[in-house]
């Protein structure tokens, strides 16, 4: 059963500022300022590559990180939702 | 880098590893614009009515300081109107609490006739910005 799918603002809509571990995101179009931990950064960065639902994002994941439990990628995903850095395709 | 088999260039030797996390472990805090935070403090800012310059005096219909007891002017309010109540009177006429109402625009033009020094003025100032 597929999930909804998600799509992030391009990268240049973000600002970004590394801060030991966590990262500042300046996101413009609505001018709201978010702290966020990993695996937020990888995240968002997944989805640049296009839309994707959760199973589809956790692939893109693997191809570059090795994780477990893949079912709490939907809280991330709800997370990063709700602060509106990521939206439904 | 020549002579060398580079056409794995960009996978990682040693894959990084990723913690999802609990599902109930939040990774995303939102930082409330500064500006909510002054429209906070704006609605809360203080305007006595009139100032203690001019304590005891009354308010004429126009907003201008007159003798107790003149007739027509409002004598000065007990306490001072937060900056909410100030907002309210200011655009809908709304009399704040424990406010006669017919000298509400009495108060309201004094308010209008803030000018920088006087006590209030800052907040009626940050009043009028937009938010």
């Amino acid at each position: 059963m597929a999930g909804p799918r998600y799509i992030a603002d391009p990268a240049n809509a973000l600002t970004s500022v590394a801060l030991d571990g966590l990262t500042v995101l300046f996101h413009a179009p609505s001018g709201m300022t978010h702290i966020v931990a990993s695996p937020a950064p990888e995240i968002l960065d997944a989805l640049r590559a296009g839309p994707a639902d959760a199973a589809e994002l956790l692939r893109r994941l693997r191809a570059r990180f090795e994780f477990d439990g893949d079912e709490a990628i939907h809280a991330r995903l709800g997370e990063l939702e709700a602060a509106g850095l990521v939206r439904r395709a | 880098m020549s002579g060398t088999d580079d056409s794995n260039a960009f996978v990682p030797s040693r894959r990084t590893v990723l913690v999802l996390g609990a599902a109930a472990a939040s990774t995303v805090v939102t930082v409330r614009p500064a500006l909510a935070q002054t429209a906070g403090s704006v609605l809360n800012c203080e305007i006595p009515v009139p100032g203690p310059h001019a304590g005891g005096q009354y308010i004429a219909p126009d907003g201008s300081l007159v003798a107790p007891g003149t007739p027509g002017a409002a004598p000065p309010l007990t306490r001072p109107l937060r900056g909410e109540e100030v907002k309210q009177l200011l655009r809908s006429g709304s009399t704040p609490a424990g406010v006669d109402p017919s000298s509400a625009q009495a108060y309201a033009n004094y308010i209008r006739r803030l000018q920088a020094g006087m006590s209030g003025f800052t907040c009626y100032a940050s009043l009028q910005m937009p938010r």
